[in-house]
């Protein structure tokens, strides 16, 4: 009897501890599962902080790039605004220049004997508008005091201009413009430069932005 | 005790055991389902709670980025203001500037 509740006893004692031995291992094993996945979890939560940083920097950034690209587009359509204006007004100024003899005169004499000396042709051909046509007499009289023995022809058409003269051998083939169009048109360039630094240089408006 | 109570008795022993044994290992199965319940319930709570902190994030940079832009474009503005009030007054003088370089006779 005695060995027997021994023998059953061993059986049980053997069988329970063999049922907390697997229930422990349950825990351990799964305490071990829990820790990890709570170390991956706080990485995959702190890489989605992250990149919010990040993406948080860029939205702030991209906002402020935008507003800057605002402005800088407000300010050159402003600017543009401004040097068109200016060249407006140049121009404006340049077609009503023949109405100043004084001045331009001088410059019309200058601007026809260039282009005969430029034609380097025996007969050169004149060709100016309308009013300065109508000037021709006094025109003749200063034109060819320094053209030697270039004859000077006087085309009846008048041209489409604000001023000055277009030059050409007697066939049209060679034609030399000095139009006061087309000064304007070859120092654009230079007048826009001029233009903008007189209008919107900061370092010293008094400096002349053309030298 | 006879012998057949005795075999009797070891058998029932036996299957106490066999029981203990089994209802251990249910237990065991039982507990790796809850800590997979649990650690995806976790995983959700966690990884929520880190989506809110990012998109709270995003939207105060969102906020602080249109506040900062404007203060620029508010302070932009009176700059180009003042550049053309400046230039406005530039502009007679740089006309006759141009206009003698226009005329200028070479």
């Amino acid at each position: 009897m005695a060995e027997t509740d021994k023998f059953t006893e061993d059986i049980l004692k053997t069988a329970r501890e063999k049922a907390e031995s697997i229930i422990r291992d349950a825990q351990t094993e799964t305490q071990h599962a829990s820790d990890e996945a709570k170390i991956s979890i706080t990485r995959e939560a702190e890489a989605i902080v992250r990149n919010a940083h990040a993406d948080a920097d860029a939205v702030k950034r991209r906002q402020i790039s935008e507003a800057r690209h605002r402005t800088k587009l407000r300010e050159q359509q402003e600017k543009d605004k401004i040097v068109e204006e200016v060249l407006g007004q140049v121009r404006k100024r340049t077609s009503e220049l023949a109405a100043d003899e004084a001045r331009y005169i001088p410059m019309l004499t200058h601007l026809i004997e260039s282009g005969v000396k430029e034609l380097r042709e025996k007969t050169a051909v004149i060709h100016v508008n309308k009013a300065d046509l109508e000037r021709m007499s006094s025109l003749t009289q200063r034109v060819g005091k320094s053209l030697g023995s270039v004859r000077v022809e006087w085309a009846k058409e008048p041209i489409q201009a604000m001023g000055g003269a277009i030059v050409s051998n007697v066939d049209g083939t060679i034609r030399i413009d000095n139009t006061l169009d087309q000064k304007f048109e070859a120092l654009q360039p230079k007048l826009l430069i001029g233009a903008r630094a007189s209008l919107f240089s900061e370092m010293n408006p008094t400096r002349d932005p053309f030298e | 005790m006879s012998g057949i109570e005795t075999v009797r008795v070891i058998v029932d022993a036996e299957k106490q055991a066999a029981k203990m044994i089994d209802d251990a290992m249910n237990e065991a199965a039982a507990i790796r389902k809850r800590i997979d319940s649990l650690v995806q319930q976790q995983r959700q709570q966690m990884l929520a709670e880190a989506k809110k902190q990012a998109d709270d994030i995003t939207a105060r940079a969102g906020a602080e980025g249109r506040v900062e832009a404007e203060q620029f474009e508010k302070e932009a503005k009176e700059a180009l203001q003042s550049l053309v009030e400046r230039a406005s007054a530039r502009k007679d003088a740089a006309v006759e500037k141009l206009l003698t370089i226009l005329t200028q006779v070479e």
